[in-house]
């Protein structure tokens, strides 16, 4: 844990002079970026039923920046889990990632150790599940669930990290936190539990947080109450944050860049403002199209026709074109390329003959 | 939970009034002659029956019979047991804690061994360790008592020498039966750590081996199948995630998360197992001559000792009672979720 926090800081590293490789990881990292916490490059990702294989995710890049906030939508079943847990080689059984590299910090998390992975999960990276409500375990007490991840990072005695286990129940807002360490998740409620979820991945302050939709099995309240909890401990911090949703508003609230998935592929990234302001894709005008403001009257609630692609469907062709208004010929076809124009990437033949005919 | 205890105690006499009645009317299907034959040792005495019948009011009515009964067992007094030669409240006093240490010594390996291979099997799903866990496992189970048990004789006694038959040697059964040997629990494991006589221990211990080796590996199939699927159900829910996504290294993951979990049914099983092996471990009592209360109530049944019939399942009604609270008590000991009597 100590080491990967040195080779994080360059400044730190020079002084203290580690290693050739972790230099040389170092200075490739500077060449990117020096802020640059975690780097996702072509990442695939492929189930196996029996004797299919079925690719969920299929080359998905990006760069996440200290303090930053990415935000990942996408309808359900277009790899957003897939791609969270895949951070945390934590896929469930017959999941495999095939192809690309995560780089945290500039090494490659796929070819860590088992030991280094453990060392890295929960404290360099941590993560918020969806579910609240079956994400703890029923019959420890939370102080334990809590504690015991400080322990398994650090040296801590067990009254240390019982202290630092109340003080993180404090700041997430649960009162009489001493006391409430001996209870047991069924004795807290649905809000209650994601916040101490959310003091479990952060009591080791981590460098990337990654929550997968943290917020979805919660009502409204609640979830405004853990947002602004979250941003506030980001921005105290300095976090990084992948952040997976399919609620556009949390979109708008929380997050620095947004990356939009479909049907495995990254179909538009851009910066929270361009992606809002002027959508690319068909299929993100289609999302932003069907949000509902208050203000207006509707006859009916607008949505994107058809339904989102069932996983592993061939690979010809954009994804989007059998629900897409504009599909042409060439779209059933031929997969589109990445295009990028001022930051501004998008994955649309449209987009492209637009720029040509500019 | 104390009352919850005592509410189950209560039910006990209610139990034991039933089974035993129930117990006390099917033995009133046999004739007052057929009865009585059993108190004539002597062919010539035949016609002494009629006698013998009048004494003990054999023809009367069948609840005055059974309330004669219950109002001896109420006052301790369970009747003169022909087939074991002694009191039926001392044949229990004297066969019953051999039986307990016994099914105690192999509820331990069973639950040891099961729990072991159930997780092993869980966690290494369809390779080599599981595939070989399901085999020994189903292989004991499938294999016939007493084959295993004449088997395991066979080896370890017939050609090792290691562990011998019978429930402890002749030199100990007079260190016990000596005026300096108490007997404070009546079960001689213990008796003889209290003792201070190590050598006592060590023999009783050593003629335990093969009749709890053979009834372990006759029953831990079944929890070696219960604790594995448990496993692997536990294994799959969000909170194992959870500790693996926290960076616990998997020995943790496995025994302190999921395996406490999934141990919960293997408690309600192992209690029943407990309860079964007290009232039936017959056939292993009886192959490796073994001094236990399995043997008394088999013999009792043969010979229609009514006394010894009736007060062996008096004591199994109850221990099947208390067997179950125990592991309902165990339960709320497991998952805090659990709350008795509420």
């Amino acid at each position: 844990m100590a080491l990967w926090r040195k080779t994080a800081d360059n400044k730190t590293a020079r002084r203290a002079g580690i290693d050739g490789r972790a230099q040389i990881a170092i200075i490739l990292n500077m060449n990117a970026s020096e802020d640059t916490v975690l780097q996702v490059e072509d990442l695939r990702v492929c189930f196996r039923h029996g004797q299919n294989r079925t690719e969920v995710l299929r080359g998905l890049s990006y760069r996440l920046q200290k303090g930053k906030v990415l935000a990942v939508v996408g309808e359900s079943g277009c790899g957003k889990t897939v791609h969270a847990l895949s951070l945390l080689k934590l896929l469930p059984p017959g999941g495999k990632i095939t192809g690309g590299r995560i780089l945290y910090q500039g090494k490659d998390i796929l070819s860590l150790s088992a030991e280094e992975l453990r060392k890295l999960r929960g404290a360099g990276l941590s993560m918020i599940f969806q579910d609240p409500m079956t994400s703890l375990n029923p019959i420890r007490t939370i102080g334990k669930q809590i504690t015991e991840t400080i322990e398994a990072h650090t040296s801590y005695s067990n009254l240390r990290a019982r202290a630092q286990a109340v003080r993180l129940l404090k700041k997430v807002g649960i009162s009489n936190a001493r006391k409430r360490l001996e209870e047991y998740p069924f004795q807290f409620s649905g809000g209650q539990r994601q916040r101490i979820m959310i003091a479990m991945a952060l009591c080791l302050q981590p460098n990337v947080l990654i929550a997968d939709e943290p917020t979805t099995a919660l009502d409204v309240t609640i979830q405004a109450q853990i947002l602004k909890l979250i941003r506030d401990l980001q921005r105290q911090s300095g976090m990084a944050a992948v952040f997976i949703t399919h609620n556009l508003a949390i979109v708008a609230d929380i997050a620095d860049e947004v990356l939009v998935l479909y049907g495995g592929y990254c179909v538009e990234q851009a910066t929270v403002h361009a992606l809002f302001s002027k959508p690319l894709h068909p299929y993100t005008q289609g999302l932003l199209g069907s949000l509902v403001s208050l203000n207006k009257k509707v006859e009916h609630l607008p949505a994107i026709e058809g339904y989102p692609p069932a996983p592993g469907m061939p690979e010809k062709g954009c994804p989007f074109a059998p629900r897409c208004p504009y599909a042409g010929e060439k779209c059933h076809s031929c997969l589109p390329p990445l295009i990028e124009q001022e930051q501004h990437k998008v994955r649309c033949w449209l987009v492209e003959k637009n720029e040509k005919s500019r | 939970m104390l009352r919850y205890i005592l509410r189950r105690l209560l039910l006990l006499p209610l139990v034991a009034l039933g089974v035993t009645f129930l117990l006390f009317f099917l033995t009133q299907r046999l004739s007052p002659e057929m009865r009585a034959s059993l108190y004539i040792k002597d062919p010539r005495q035949m016609g002494a029956l009629e006698e013998v019948i009048e004494k003990y009011g054999l023809r009367d009515n069948v609840f005055k019979q059974y309330g004669r009964w219950l109002s001896g067992a109420l006052r301790g007094d369970l009747g003169y047991s022909q087939s074991a030669n002694m009191p039926v409240a001392q044949a229990i006093k004297e066969y019953l804690p051999a039986t307990v240490q016994l099914a105690l010594v192999t509820m331990v390996l069973v639950v040891f061994f099961g729990v072991w291979f159930g997780v092993v099997s869980a966690v290494k799903k369809d390779k080599w360790q599981d595939i070989a866990a399901r085999l020994v496992s189903v292989g004991g189970f499938s294999l016939p008592i007493f084959v295993l048990g004449l088997l395991l004789l066979m080896l370890f006694y017939g050609k090792l020498g290691w562990f011998p038959p019978g429930g402890f040697s002749i030199s100990t059964d007079v260190t016990i039966h000596s005026p300096s040997f108490h007997s404070y629990t009546g079960f001689l494991l213990i008796d003889s750590l209290l003792n201070g006589n190590l050598k006592v221990f060590c023999d009783v211990l050593r003629h335990l081996v093969l009749p709890a080796l053979t009834l372990c590996i006759g029953s831990f199939a079944l929890m070696v199948r219960v604790m594995r699927s448990s496993m692997l159900e536990e294994l799959g829910k969000d909170y194992v995630r959870t500790a693996r996504a926290k960076g616990l290294p998997e020995h943790a993951v496995i025994y302190r998360h999921a395996g406490k979990n999934a141990i919960i049914p293997v408690i309600t099983l192992a209690g029943i197992q407990f309860i079964r092996l007290l009232g039936g471990t017959v056939i292993v009592e009886t192959i490796f001559d073994y001094p236990g209360i399995g043997r008394f109530g088999v013999m009792a049944a043969q010979q229609l000792d009514i006394a010894g019939i009736m007060g062996f399942s008096l004591m199994v009604a109850v221990l099947f009672v208390l067997g179950n609270l125990l592991s309902d008590v165990l339960y709320t000991a497991v998952d805090p979720r659990i709350k008795l009597g509420e």
